[in-house]
Formats: structure tokens, C-alpha cells, sequence
């Protein structure tokens, strides 16, 4: 988190985009987007432009890191280079290292490895374009394409950050609130019993600030589910829809 | 109509009766697929994507992938490969020895197998019966195996009608091969019907529109049009 | 498989420990074990610290060269940290690039740093825009025995401490001290079998479904937070555990961070 200009992030008690402090950015949701893929979803959470595939499951690679009672879940978050302001240099760099690594283990409580053992189940996220908050976007989009996949899982999995901007605790940062705000939380949570499936946090917060913004995000996290949840179950009634359109 | 559900929606307080595609947590029975609940004796979710995971007793049609004595590894649209025994490949013959395997079958030949045995660590043993060779000249299509039983229809219904109004000899495997018999022009019509029921298996009122297509077809045709 | 099934009878020797109210050599569940902090080990470097949190062993070197400002931040100077899980400190370890436990480890060790705004980055600043001081902050663990995180982050601040300025090398005059404006200190904790456990040592990581790692400053505001693992939290659970990583951040970084 750079250190900001002194920039005004809110003003007359709105934030830059008209939001308010508890307000989600717009988000979309289209499914089966990818041809090879086994499963995927195109996610757009405000400017941000996410797309997540999964492949398996389908047989490990390489064949020493198998694990012989179940699947081993990989998980690959990564920005294309065009993304960004700062062209980002393809490849993985540290930061997509870390989250990488985090996602995969927000995914881990959620999906029943022991179905498949020997196999990998791969999960790939590819951050197209970029304003804060693609991890957690990332994660929204992994969770409906693992289902698309039709791997088995106990939950979907939900994922949203807060932070604080001019010493108020807000839902959901744009890039220029990120770049110039004092703290970033990023959380991942199973809505249907309140586990939290990852967390992390950089910058500064009191302890009640702390508090107020985990619960903050719990809350989110539970209107973005009833989204994920109902584009999946649309998917399939609209086809009928069009179907029936058809034949008129 | 039908309900679809998603990982970890509630299903029912009825733990003794949860099947396929679910798991039972406090008592409750939840739904593990993405799929539509099927609700008989059992609570199920049949799935509406993912790979095809062999259970014992499936009849399956296979690719030979590779002859490794004494098993031809046999490749049946699943993550796991199979494998047939040489002693299982009865022909009445002497016992069929190394290097000669590839004249009995050879790789990228098909099969059309049982599943004997799937054990804990994905093993998968398959027979091959003698009234399940694939013999004769024919036409192989692969579906997502989740759209079999849309195929197949209610009590067969859906075969039957493509069967009959086809003209055609219509094998549909567990694991989404079909093996399809018959003149260019049939198969050809069959496949394009075998592609619309996939594509529109969720929708209602299935059945009655293949069957119109494939009468309105045969008018046509007969009336000399090609379509 | 051999190894899988040590695994197993490791994690429920722990977890029936546990469930019994125990851990390992009679430590309390919110103990940490022995902790040493020893600094300015290395002379070639220009801080350093040698930390032991029980068995776990960790080395910290601080070194400060000359360079250029980042373009965006052109009065400032430079923080990388780096941290090397090498081969001889475990036999998980393999030599290698970076893998994502020691990416992780770096980062959050840095987060700390960075966010608390330990280290006045504009004092790093020689030539606006030109000539800046980087700060390589390495950390080389040498034993695993667990935890290695707050290891490495302790000896990270006791390493900056007392951080020398290299002006002569550069032919530069300043100052040769560079006074730390806070002390955040990472808190690790794990849970087992329900249970919170300051400072898991290597059997009770591999027993634990889900760790926090919470970093707090002088005044008890966070600056850092991390969980990893693959189990789930509460969110009552999360909360205890913040609350007593910043009590035990305090006892740390008074038995441990006073000035020298």
C-alpha cells in the first residue's frame, strides 16, 4: 500500500463513485464461457474483469507429488500484462505467488478431495483488468467455475474485501481508494455456516475497527453467495427460455 | 417440474434416505453436486456436468490406450484408466501370450466392457463379454455422460423413437460413447438428433419436439426435399 | 507413503494431547517456548539478529546499499525482504526457487514492516528522485521446528534496531543510526481440535486445520493479519485470537525489543 497524496476519498459523506460506505460495486456473472475448459465464469466486479477455468478432475502432474487418497487442488491467480496501468510483466511474481497460495487454501475446507484420488483438480484465474480487488473476484469466479465443473464440493465458496479510507471503514475499495487508503482486508467465507475461509489484512486498524470491518464483509459475503447462487440456478432456466422462444 | 440446486443448499431433514451427489451434515442432508434433485427412495443430485467416474456393473465402451502385459490399459472418458486382463478376453482360445496381445486388440481399437471391480484406489477391472464385441462398420459419438439418461428417456422411451424413426442400430454406453449403426444418411440424422437432446436436456416437453422433428423429417424427405 | 503415515500418528499424538488440555513438554496453550534474541551477529552486515523460538532457529540479515527511488515514489527509499528456506534447515526443504511457503513468509514479515511504517522510508532518501538507501532484509531460516514466522519477523525489527548506515563506503556524511518509529511483532497462533495455540511448534502446524498470524504495534493497532492453512475460522474465533496476539505481541516486545 503506497502512502497516499493527501486526496479526499470521500466527500459530503459519499465516496468517489457515488457509493456508500456498505455499498458492493456492480457485480456480473456469465458461466461456461470457455469451450475447453471443464468449467469457467466471466465475473466483473466494478471495473474489475475476471475470468476463472477448471480443468480436472484429470490426472496429476507431476507424478511425484501425487497423493495416493485424494486430489490435489492447484490454484493459479494471475494478471495478464495489459491489466494494469504499469504494463505487468507476464509471469508469476511474488504477490501472485502469495495469492495464489491463499486462494487455493480458501478453496481447501469447501472441496471433497477424497473423490478423486491421484487426480489434480487445477484452477486457473486470469485478472483481465484489474481495480482492486481481483482476488477476491477471482475467488467469486473459482467457486461458480468449480461447480460448473461439476466438482463436488460442501459449499461455494465467497470472497469480498473492506478497508478504510479517511479513517472510515468502507466495503469494497476501487483501485484509487487501495492506492490511497489506510488498510486493505480481504476475506473468504462459506455463507451457509459463517466459516471463514481466508483472511488477510495489510495497513492499519484499531481492534474495533478490526471487528466492525470482519463482520462488514461476513454480511457482504452473504449477498454476493445469493448471487453466485443465483446465476448458477438461472443458467439453467434461461436455456429453457431461450428454448422456448424458439419455438414461437 | 425439476429443482436445480448448487453445493451446499439444504435438501431435507431425512438423513437415512441421502443418496448420490449429497452429504449429510447435522443430521441434514445437503446438496455436493451442482445438479437437480431426484427424490425416489433415495434423495439424489444427479449432476449436470463433470467426468464420468465408473461404478461396478457399468457397461462402458472403451479405447485400447496402450498393451501393457498382461492388460491392455483401456482409455473409457474418465480421469482413471481401465484395464482388461488377457484371461478375460474369452474367445475359447489358448491363453494368449506376450507379444501377441496386439491381434486379439490393438491400441485404438474399441471395446465395449463391463466394470467388474473399481477398488479404493480408482483400479478399475473391466470384461469383455462375447456379446458385447463392437463388430461391423458403424459410427462412434461421444456425449457428456451427465446427458445419457436424457438419451436413453424415461423407460427408453427417447431410444426407442430415435431407434425406429432413425433406422438405426443405437448403442448408448454409461460413460457417453454411442455406437451407431447404419446408412450414411441415417447416422448422419441420428447424430443431429443425438446433439439436440444434449443441448436442450434441461428443457421440458423434449420427447414430443424430437419426435415432430424426426416426422417432419421423413415428410420432407419423403416429399423429395432435401433438408 | 511412509512418510503420510508419520503424518498421521504426529497429528493425533497432538490432537489427544490437546483434548486432554496438554501440548507438548507441558507448555500452556497460550505459552510460547523459550525465546533468544541475539543482535549484531554478522559483522559484514549492517544489522542482524539470530532469533530461537524453542527449537526453531532463524537468522536475519540487514544489508543497506545505494540505488535508485522507485519512480513513483521518488523520495523515498526501498524495503525488499526475502526470505530463504534452505535445504539444510529441514528435510521438507528443497533447494530451489522461491516456493510459495517462502514467498508467503517474506511477505508477510515485510507487511509488518511496511504497514506499522516501522522505518521512515523519506530518512532512507539521499537525492530525491536520484539516490535512495535499499534495505535488503534477508532471513535465512536454519531450523524448523515451527512458527518460523514470527521467528523471522522478530528478528527482522531486533535486525533493524540497530540498523548502521554504510555513508562511509559511499563517501557520504549523515547518519549512521536510523531510529525505528515502532516495533510490530507477528503473533502466530493454530487451531487444534478447537483449542488456540500461541506459537504452534512443527507437529502442532501439521496437526492445525487453520493459523492466524496477527501483527500488532506499540500501541496495539494492527498492521498485519494472515491466515493460512486449510480450515475455516469463526468469526469469534478470529476475534480471540486478534486479541491475544496483541497481549502477547506486548509481552514480546517488552522482554524482547527494549532499546539496548
Amino acid at each position: 500500500m503506497k502512502e497516499g497524496t493527501e486526496r479526499k476519498l470521500i466527500i459530503d459523506g459519499k465516496r468517489l463513485d457515488g457509493r456508500g460506505f456498505e455499498e458492493l460495486r456492480p457485480i456480473k456473472i456469465e458461466i461456461g464461457v470457455l469451450k475447453r475448459a471443464d468449467g469457467s465464469c466471466y465475473l466483473e466486479v466494478g471495473d474489475n474483469k475476471v475470468i476463472a477455468a477448471v480443468y480436472g478432475p484429470r490426472e496429476m502432474h507431476p507424478r511425484h507429488a501425487q497423493d495416493a487418497k485424494m486430489a490435489v487442488i492447484k490454484y493459479r491467480y494471475n494478471m495478464a500484462p495489459f491489466s494494469v496501468d504499469d504494463r505487468k510483466r507476464p509471469g508469476p511474481d511474488r504477490r501472485s505467488v502469495e495469492i495464489s497460495k491463499v486462494s487455493r487454501e480458501a478453496f481447501d475446507p469447501v472441496i471433497m478431495k477424497e473423490y478423486y484420488p491421484k487426480m489434480a483438480i487445477e484452477v486457473y484465474v486470469e485478472m483481465l483488468q484489474s481495480d482492486a480487488g481481483t482476488r477476491t473476484a477471482g475467488i467469486n469466479a473459482a467457486s461458480i467455475a468449480l461447480a460448473d465443473a461439476g466438482i463436488p464440493m460442501t459449499d461455494l465458496v465467497s470472497s469480498i474485501a473492506v478497508g478504510k479510507i479517511d479513517g472510515e471503514v468502507v466495503l469494497d475499495l476501487t483501485g484509487v481508494e487501495d492506492n490511497n487508503g489506510e488498510a486493505d482486508m480481504p476475506i473468504a467465507m462459506i455463507a451457509r455456516t459463517n466459516t471463514i475461509t481466508a483472511l488477510q489484512m495489510d495497513g492499519h486498524l484499531t481492534k474495533e475497527e478490526f471487528k466492525r470491518g470482519l463482520k462488514l464483509a461476513m454480511g457482504a459475503c452473504h449477498q454476493i453467495y445469493e448471487l453466485q447462487r443465483a446465476a448458477l440456478i438461472e443458467r439453467y432456466s434461461k436455456s429453457e427460455e431461450r428454448e422456448e422462444k424458439k419455438r414461437d | 417440474m425439476y429443482k436445480v440446486v448448487v453445493p451446499g443448499d439444504f435438501i431435507s431433514e431425512e438423513a437415512e434416505r441421502a443418496g448420490e451427489g449429497t452429504y449429510v451434515e447435522d443430521g441434514k442432508v445437503y446438496a455436493m453436486n451442482y445438479g437437480i434433485v431426484e427424490e425416489r427412495e433415495e434423495i439424489k443430485v444427479v449432476a449436470l456436468s463433470g467426468k464420468y467416474m465408473p461404478a461396478k456393473g457399468d457397461v462402458v465402451i472403451g479405447r485400447i490406450a496402450e498393451i501393457s502385459f498382461p492388460f491392455w490399459i483401456v482409455d473409457i472418458a474418465s480421469p482413471y484408466e481401465a484395464r482388461l486382463h488377457v484371461s478375460e478376453f474369452a474367445e475359447g482360445r489358448d491363453k494368449i501370450e506376450f507379444g501377441s496381445m496386439s491381434r486379439y486388440l490393438d491400441v485404438d481399437d474399441f471395446i465395449v466392457a463391463k466394470v467388474m471391480d473399481v477398488n479404493v484406489l480408482m483400479r478399475i477391472e473391466l470384461a469383455l463379454k462375447e456379446e458385447f464385441k463392437m463388430s461391423g462398420v458403424g459410427r462412434l459419438v461421444e456425449i457428456p455422460h451427465t446427458k445419457v439418461p436424457r438419451v436413453i428417456g424415461r423407460s427408453g422411451s427417447m431410444i426407442k423413437t430415435l431407434k425406429e424413426k432413425c433406422n438405426c442400430f443405437i448403442f448408448i454406453a454409461k460413460n457417453g460413447r454411442i455406437w451407431i449403426k447404419g446408412s450414411e444418411a441415417d447416422m448422419n440424422l441420428a447424430s443431429e438428433v443425438i446433439l439436440k437432446i444434449v443441448n436442450e436436456a434441461h428443457t421440458s416437453g423434449l420427447t414430443d419436439r424430437v419426435t415432430n422433428f424426426l416426422d417432419s423429417f421423413r415428410r420432407d424427405k419423403e416429399k423429395g426435399e432435401e433438408k | 507413503m511412509g512418510l503420510e503415515i508419520i503424518a498421521d500418528i504426529r497429528k493425533d499424538y497432538v490432537c489427544n494431547l490437546v483434548r486432554g488440555g496438554k501440548r507438548e513438554e507441558g507448555r500452556g496453550f497460550r505459552e510460547y517456548r523459550e525465546i533468544s534474541v541475539e543482535r549484531d551477529i554478522i559483522k559484514r552486515a549492517e544489522g542482524s539478529a539470530r532469533v530461537k523460538i524453542g527449537d526453531t532457529e532463524v537468522l536475519v540479515g540487514v544489508k543497506v546499499e545505494l540505488g535508485e527511488p522507485f519512480s513513483d515514489t521518488p523520495d523515498k527509499g526501498v524495503i525488499i525482504t526475502n526470505a530463504e528456506l534452505v535445504p539444510l534447515a529441514s528435510p521438507e526443504f528443497e533447494s530451489g526457487p522461491p516456493n510459495e511457503n517462502s514467498v508467503q513468509l517474506a511477505r508477510v514479515v515485510d507487511r509488518g514492516i511496511r504497514e506499522s511504517k516501522a522505518i521512515d522510508l523519506k530518512k532512507l532518501c539521499i537525492e530525491e528522485g536520484e539516490k535512495v538507501w535499499i534495505v535488503f532484509i534477508d532471513v535465512h531460516v536454519l531450523d524448523n521446528d515451527g512458527n518460523l514466522v514470527d521467528a523471522a519477523a522478530l528478528g527482522a525489527i531486533a535486525a533493524l534496531l540497530n540498523i548502521r548506515i554504510p555513508n562511509e563506503r559511499y563517501g557520504l556524511t549523515g547518519e549512521n543510526t536510523l531510529p525505528m518509529r515502532d516495533t510490530p511483532v507477528a503473533v502466530t497462533m493454530a487451531e487444534v481440535e478447537g483449542n488456540i495455540l500461541v506459537d504452534p511448534n512443527f507437529n502442532e502446524e501439521n496437526a492445525a486445520t487453520s493459523r492466524l498470524t496477527v501483527i500488532s504495534n506499540a500501541d496495539g493497532s494492527l498492521s498485519g493479519m494472515q491466515k493460512s492453512g486449510s480450515g475455516g475460522l469463526k468469526e469469534e474465533e478470529v476475534v480471540e485470537m486478534v486479541e491475544i496476539g496483541i497481549e502477547k505481541a506486548r509481552e514480546i516486545r517488552e522482554k524482547y525489543l527494549s532499546p539496548l
